[in-house]
């Protein structure tokens, strides 16, 4: 489980908060979706709880133990996180991408070959075709299916993922969508996913936790959020994709 | 017709091209990897200790505005003559480009990617050693290929100082007015650069990953050998400075070596050889030339240290520039004091001088002497005023030089220019100079019609050659004095210009010239003139730190 308590942050010695005072709580086998418009301290959130960034104040625990009482590079390895855009290595093929981890886990080449191949079909990524390309000599939605490989290649318990499909078309956003829910199902991960697309919220969430300006406005599952918005700017917020949805709706009549 | 005179020069020169360029890139090369090493592990403490970057990137900075001149010769009062403190000079101008391309090339590194390796678990050793250096590779090469670009042109100076390469054409053209031979040596320096940038950019290529649409074709083969080309390039070269493509001599096994130093001009390397040859030809030792170095300091200190065994040296030069002695300027009682000087204080021995004696000779046109009817240095003292003098730079600062003479005579020029030994009659002649220091034996006087003055006031010192010879070596190769002996009194001042003349104006080589005449005296046997000219000399003139 991850917790986080009145966990804040400031990069301006307090002045102004990027996050304040939010607590959370992601039982496990949980996806929970950290839903905002940019700037609303969601990728934040999850970058403090690998500790890529340090919270000024608050606690953030996983499976009971503190993070900062932790070695930040062992924690990193023990939970997969995803990369908004494109944060694969431009300068490793495919498969020496999703063996990082291992790499620095110090798995033996072969194991670790053997698992590379193993997370590529996982992806949905044919390791024959794929596994000596390099970054550029792929599409952004392989691209991005290299990113989940490499981020589930130690097999961990935890997956931050960080609008990992915000820069993809309609079509492979998804594509890859879809796949994650198989995933899910399939490995029972964890997962703290990070959106600006409602639609995409929707789709994966079990829980959906709504920030605005570095605060907590509502957290629930996608039906009380619809039914019972707690907020104003909750209800502004789903308003519009109904709207939408009933223009299209119009326009297909 | 002229490409024709290039390519035989080329040929004649082979053994010397090959030994040449041997070394050079020896020099570069060795330079550069030390460079290297040294240097990307400066540039990464550049990028990541802030408080030192400033300080550390100033400091080199520094380094580079310094004159390469200058900076060999500093380097040579630490490591002394020949190849370290030529490497030190050309590590010292590597080290910036590569220390600077190192620190810019990890400030580009995409902050994604330095994020992603921070989240996916990488500690600060392996977020550098696995994706900020990799990332950095092509701003790094960029700077390691200036870097060695630029140690191949400073290499050539290196010949200034003792250490070879190809700038031993180049200098020894400029001191014997041999133009062919600096478009030699300037050419193929300039096709090694060419060839060092071509390896460095081969090697980047080698390291660049292979793209899927390669994969299958010829270009991946290919990469190992370009990313090994540079140093194949440099395994060359070591090679090539080692395999002695001269004509060998066979002869008894050597039981010692005789190391034989010379300054830079043209009278010196044929006195060079004169002594070479001779102790080639009547000992069993080995002899190393290590001809042309850059000026009287640099000789003396190489013999003091023992880096030279001997050297001809002028009794005049010894009494006043080495030993710091004046007053005298009896040939005799000169000869007398430094002979007594040198084995007290420097524990070296003059021998018996060669026999000319090759004092400054103030020195006109001989068409201006006619017109104006001059015959004595203190003839000039009326028109001095509007008189131009052309003079070697360590004439300029010597007491027995310019400062000298404008007390003695109270003459005073209208400008004085710094010109090498070389440049300076033919600046007379072309009427660029009117007055110049001349050598007494210089073949040039009477070639280019020009008149020395009488020295009336008795105002230069002698300057009766002679070789100079630590009293270690006399001891350790006793049979090196007979060697030498039958030189004794053999010169007169005709014809040492004479030797000079051969030298200067037919463009023959000193090597050359010795032999044939040592072999017209009946000095050394069975020898055919010339065998030796690919070893005639080890570097030439810069003229900047010149003189007997």
């Amino acid at each position: 489980m991850i917790r986080l308590e009145q966990v804040s942050k400031s990069y301006d010695m307090g002045l102004t908060f990027a996050v304040r005072n939010l607590s959370l709580e992601v039982p496990n086998g949980e996806t929970l979706v950290l839903l905002g418009s940019s700037g609303c301290g969601k990728t934040t959130t999850l970058k403090m709880i690998n500790r890529l960034i340090e919270p000024t104040s608050g606690r953030i625990e996983i499976d009971g133990t503190n993070v900062l009482e932790r070695d930040p590079v062992h924690l990193r390895r023990s939970v997969g996180y995803v990369f908004q855009g494109i944060g694969l290595f431009p300068h490793m093929t495919v498969r020496q991408n999703a063996e990082i981890v291992l790499r620095l886990l110090d798995w033996p080449a072969a194991r670790r070959r053997e698992r590379s191949m193993e997370l590529l079909k996982i992806v949905g990524l044919d390791p024959g075709t794929y596994a000596d390309r390099y970054p550029d000599e792929l599409s952004g939605g392989e691209q991005q299916r290299v990113g989940v490989a490499r981020a589930l290649a130690a097999n961990p318990e935890y997956l931050l993922m960080d609008e990992p499909f915000g820069a993809l078309d309609a079509v492979t956003r998804d594509a890859l969508q879809q796949q994650l829910l198989a995933l899910k199902q399939e490995l029972g991960k964890t997962i703290v996913f990070v959106t600006h697309d409602i639609f995409e919220a929707l789709i994966l969430a079990d829980r959906i936790a709504v920030l605005h300006e570095g605060r907590l406005e509502q957290v629930g599952t996608k039906e009380d959020l619809l039914a019972r918005p707690a907020s104003p700017f909750v209800r502004e917020l789903f308003a519009k994709p109904a709207e939408q949805l009933a223009a299209y709706g119009d326009l297909k009549a | 017709m002229m490409i024709a005179a290039e390519a035989g020069l080329v040929v004649q020169r082979l053994p010397d091209l090959w030994r040449l360029t041997g070394e050079h890139l020896y020099l570069a090369g060795t330079a550069t990897i030390i460079a290297v090493i040294v240097g990307i592990p400066l540039g990464v403490i550049c990028h990541r200790v802030r408080s030192l970057r400033a300080a550390l990137l100033a400091a080199l900075g520094t380094l580079q505005v310094i004159p390469s001149l200058a900076m060999l010769a500093f380097l040579l009062g630490v490591f002394g003559i020949g190849v370290p403190p030529a490497i030190a000079a050309l590590m010292l101008y590597a080290f910036l480009p590569i220390v600077r391309n190192t620190f810019t090339g990890l400030e580009q590194v995409a902050p994604e990617a330095i994020e992603a390796a921070r989240g996916v678990g990488m500690t600060p050793a392996q977020r550098l050693v696995m994706v900020e250096l990799p990332l950095a590779v092509p701003v790094i090469v960029a700077g390691i290929r200036t870097a060695a670009v630029i140690s191949v042109g400073i290499a050539t100076l290196s010949a200034f100082i003792g250490a070879g390469g190809l700038g031993e054409f180049i200098f020894r053209g400029l001191s014997m007015d041999n133009i062919p031979l600096i478009q030699l040596g300037a050419a193929a320096a300039a096709i090694l650069a060419l060839l060092v940038n071509f390896t460095i950019g081969a090697a980047e290529w080698g390291l660049r990953p292979t793209r899927q649409s390669d994969r299958g074709t010829w270009k991946p083969k290919l990469k190992p050998v370009a990313l090994a080309s540079p140093a194949l390039l440099i395994a060359l070269g070591v090679a090539m400075s080692l395999v002695d493509l001269a004509p060998s001599v066979p002869r008894a096994p050597a039981t010692g070596t005789i190391r034989v130093g010379s300054k830079e001009f043209t009278e010196q390397y044929i006195l060079g050889e004169l002594m070479a040859q001779m102790i080639e030809d009547r000992t069993d030792l080995r002899v190393k030339r290590t001809f042309g170095l850059g000026g009287t300091m640099i000789c003396h200190g190489a013999l003091v240290r023992g880096e030279i065994d001997l050297y001809p040296e002028y009794s005049g030069t010894g009494y006043q520039a080495v030993l710091k002695l004046k007053g005298s300027t009896d040939p005799n009682e000169v000869l007398r004091l430094v002979k007594e000087g040198y084995r007290k204080q420097h524990q070296v021995d003059w021998l018996e001088p060669f026999g000319f004696n090759n004092t400054y000779a103030i020195t006109v046109r001989a068409d201006d002497a006619e017109k104006n009817n001059w015959r004595r240095v203190s003839d000039l003292a009326f028109s001095a005023s509007r008189l131009r003098a052309g003079f070697t730079s360590e004439f300029q600062e010597r007491e027995d030089g310019y400062p000298g003479l404008q007390k003695a005579y109270g003459l005073s020029f209208a400008e004085a220019r710094d010109l090498s030994p070389a440049l300076m009659y033919r600046a007379a002649a072309r009427k660029e100079v009117d007055v110049i220091c001349a050598f007494a034996t210089d073949g040039r006087i009477a070639a280019y019609r020009l008149r020395p003055l009488l020295d009336d006031r008795k105002f230069f010192p002698p300057y009766h050659a002679a070789p100079v010879i630590r009293q270690e070596t006399l001891r350790k190769h006793p049979k090196v004095r007979d060697a030498l002996a039958p030189l004794a009194g053999l010169l007169d001042d005709a014809a040492m210009q004479r030797l000079n003349h051969e030298v200067d104006e037919k463009k023959r080589s000193p090597a050359e010239v010795a032999a044939e005449f040592l072999n017209a005296k009946g000095l050394i046997g069975g020898r055919t003139t010339g065998t030796r000219t690919v070893k005639e000399g080890r570097s030439g003139s810069s003229g900047k730190i010149d003189g007997r």
